[in-house]
């Protein structure tokens, strides 16, 4: 049937169907299908919070809420911006309370991949054990939820769309909206967070040869030298060592002292940045991060776990290609290239002006613009462009105006149409109905 | 089960007798859990099973006695109470306002004249689970934000009807349940602020407090748990460097007159609340880095180097007579 040639018809049949009342019969939880090239690896994911359409879709909206903090100021989403790949672009992060992390946001990209969450804590081995931390942490007060469960949980429960998405996604619980809830659904959307669409994507899994530059290609081969060493902590498919996915037997945990600092010769780091000897207070811990995914690298300066390189060209140069920093001055100088506790790989090395350049272009082949412009990913609070784009696929179909009858007579999940309702009160109005009918009709596809 | 089981069939012929006794409406018996009474799992319901089970033991003579060991926080010999001030308080001889005051105990024995030890059965309510309890002794009251408006000052539970002279028990939450997930825990491990979720546990016990200065504030924290964990296997920890469990004994007990006391004063007296070594948290976070934590680590009973429990060195409790401060 071909909507728009009939529309007054189509907005009857509409009336009608919502008139059917809008009792919801029970309904299964749609399995998420992650959207991958051929190649391209499956992440793992707990046999106990198995990825669906309904848990996806309810972790977005909570992701973007900032009802999410004590003071509802922040969200996860104030630290981890799509337009900068999930991060923020500050040197370090700054909580609900104005508390300074000592740590930068890590991009979230391809965060599903990761073996080990954060930058040094080998404890945080799955984002449901990883969330508590900035949602519940007083050392330092990221959202600043502790104490505060019974107020959050209240929040959400005044709302009618979180009720209905609550219900739908966690529907054997019997209190559906709880901690562990909220946990588990924005474990699954962080889950979603896939970034495949880079030159390098292209050129490698998409096996399109005009993808990368000549540039680029040349920085490749320079990457994965033994002359740079890059690829041993930043290798396999997504940029670092500490990755796993279907299939891999064993999860890999990798950390490495970079030589980022030496204060006293004997290769120590500022004191509360220490990496994981905070955690395993072992001292040969001392310096050991994880070295995080290089995909969409150009988009989250500044550098390093404590944000204190501004460019990528110098984390090149100055950082690397000298073997470790020099820190001239101020209470933490000293020569990371001394240092005894660095990694055997960062040895440094001398390239030439044309090599500078050919790295930089390769590792800007590694940014997917896709990823950060990608609806599914965005804000949901943002006001809706096509109403009738209830997969956010930005393509209003006629399948998609078939979905969003559905749930509005609640035989299909909200998680399949949150564009639809507009007053974002869990239900979708025959007004809202025709509302996304007109978008469609106006031509949002 | 409570006691032994007997013959079932003899309970089922007691059970049979009951069930065709007149059954007038009546208004719900509660237990001492606060539970509706013969609901021994706890889930809102009496089943038969709870009831031929009851009967078996009414008839086996169960003689376990219901024990109440009371808790008292003090700050030397004033009552604790949310926002109020102390004077000379520690090292430093501070004016000092507490925050907030809870921890979590567990493997708590009854001991005996001949040094035999007997476990408390817990009664299973919001408080208490498996053998863990939750004491609260912040009301929410400013300063307390953190809080809840509930307190628990006591331990209830179960022994066999005896002479007791004493009690034992181990501060912290114990290890198979320190590292379960906390977001779906029971009750009282599901309270997010003793989540200690960036090292995999709970906080064991928490202070929070304030150092009033000249013209200022100071915070003074104490946030005690297990550091150093590791996994053994996937997802499994097996083990950490730093335990930081007190294991607590208290002699010359008598549950009927006597209460515990757990006496902050004690345990901050030879702390210097007004200094903090630099870059760490202000107070204790159980860091083996700040030195700020020993005079605390070690009154509390645990060894400050390896972790691990040494209760001569405990100064936190002390028993006292129920009726004087």
């Amino acid at each position: 049937m071909r909507i728009g040639s009939r529309p007054h018809l189509f907005t009857a049949a509409l009336l009608a169907l919502a008139a059917m009342a809008l009792n919801a019969p029970a309904h299964a939880l749609e399995p998420y299908v992650f959207d991958l090239p051929q190649r391209f690896p499956i992440p793992k994911v707990p046999d106990d919070n198995p990825m669906t359409v309904e848990g996806v879709g309810l972790g977005r909206v909570l992701f973007y809420d900032t009802r999410l903090s004590g003071n509802q100021t922040q969200s996860c989403a104030s630290c981890h911006q799509q337009a900068h790949a999930f991060t923020d672009g500050l040197p370090v992060a700054v909580g609900s309370t104005g508390q300074f992390h000592p740590r930068n946001s890590m991009s979230l990209t391809n965060i599903a991949y990761s073996t080990v969450l954060a930058w040094a804590n080998p404890l945080l081995v799955q984002l449901e054990k990883q969330i508590p931390v900035p949602m519940f942490g007083e050392t330092p007060v990221e959202l600043g939820l502790a104490g505060k469960e019974n107020e959050l949980l209240e929040r959400l429960n005044r709302d009618p769309r979180y009720r209905r998405l609550f219900a739908e996604a966690f529907p054997v619980a019997d209190d559906p909206i709880s901690v562990a809830s909220v946990v588990r659904a924005i474990a699954s959307f962080c889950r979603t967070l896939i970034s495949n669409h880079s030159a390098f994507d292209d050129y490698y899994y998409r096996f399109d040869d005009a993808a990368l530059s000549e540039s680029a290609l040349r920085g490749n081969d320079l990457f994965f030298t033994e002359r740079l060493e890059c690829f041993h902590c930043h290798g396999g498919v997504n940029f670092s060592a500490s990755t796993t996915f279907v299939g891999k037997a064993f999860d890999e945990v990798q950390y490495d002292n970079n030589g980022l600092y030496n204060i006293d010769g004997a290769g120590a780091f500022p004191p509360n940045n220490r990496g994981i000897m905070e955690i395993t207070g072992d001292s040969r811990d001392m310096g050991r991060f994880k070295a995080p995914t290089l995909r969409n690298i150009e988009l989250t300066a500044p550098y390093m776990h404590d944000g204190s390189m501004a460019t990528l060209e110098s984390v090149l140069i100055d950082q690397y290609g000298h073997g470790g920093r020099l820190t001239t001055e101020g209470p933490y100088a000293g020569d990371g290239s001394a240092s005894p506790l660095k990694s055997q790989f960062v040895r440094g090395f001398t390239l030439s002006e044309q090599e500078k350049a050919d790295v930089l272009e390769f590792l800007h082949a590694l940014t997917d613009e896709t990823f950060i412009t990608d609806l599914r990913l965005s804000d949901p609070f943002l006001a809706t462009l096509c109403r009738a784009d209830c997969d956010l696929d930005e393509e209003a179909t006629p399948a998609d105006l078939r979905t969003a009858v559905e749930t509005a007579l609640g035989t299909q999940t909200l998680a399949h149409c949150l564009p639809a309702d507009e007053s974002a009160d869990g239900a979708i109005t025959v007004e809202e109905l025709v509302a996304a009918v007109k978008d469609r009709m106006g031509g949002c596809s | 089960m409570l006691c032994g089981v007997r013959s079932g069939g003899l309970a089922m012929a007691a059970l049979a007798f009951l069930l065709l006794l007149p059954r007038p409406v009546a208004a719900v018996v509660l237990d001492y859990g606060g539970r509706c009474l013969g609901d021994a799992n706890g889930d809102g319901r009496v089943t038969s099973d709870e009831l031929v089970g009851a009967v078996n033991n009414s008839l086996a003579g169960c003689d376990e006695v219901l024990v109440t060991l009371d808790f008292r926080a003090q700050v030397g010999d004033l009552p604790f109470a949310c926002g109020q001030s102390y004077q000379d308080v520690g090292l430093s001889h501070s004016h000092w306002v507490p925050a907030d005051l809870r921890f979590y105990i567990h493997g708590i024995r009854m001991l005996k004249a001949d040094h035999s030890e007997q476990p408390v059965r817990l009664v299973q309510d919001i408080w208490q689970n498996d053998d863990t309890v939750l004491l609260d002794f912040e009301n929410k009251n400013p300063p307390c934000n953190d809080g809840t408006p509930q307190t628990n000052t006591s331990v209830r539970g179960f022994v066999p009807a005896g002479e007791y002279t004493g009690v034992r028990f181990i501060l912290g939450v114990p290890f198979d349940k320190n590292h379960q997930d906390s977001s779906s825990a029971p009750s009282p491990l599901n309270l997010t602020s003793l989540f200690w979720s960036w090292q995999g546990g709970y906080k064991f016990l928490r202070i929070d407090s304030f150092i009033v200065l000249e013209d200022d504030f100071a915070e003074f924290r104490v946030h005690l748990g297990s550091t150093g964990c590791r996994y053994g296997r996937p997802l499994e920890v097996a083990g950490c460097k730093w335990a930081n469990r007190g294991d607590v004994v208290l002699t010359e007990f008598d549950p009927n007159a006597d209460v515990i006391v757990a006496d902050l004063a004690a345990l901050l007296a030879d702390s210097d609340l007004t200094s903090n070594v630099p870059n760490t948290a202000p107070g204790c976070m159980s860091d083996r880095e700040d030195t700020d934590c020993e005079p605390v680590v070690r009154n509390l009973g645990i060894d400050f180097d390896d972790g691990f429990s040494s209760p001569a060195t405990q100064k936190f409790f002390r028993v006292a007579p129920a009726s004087q401060p």
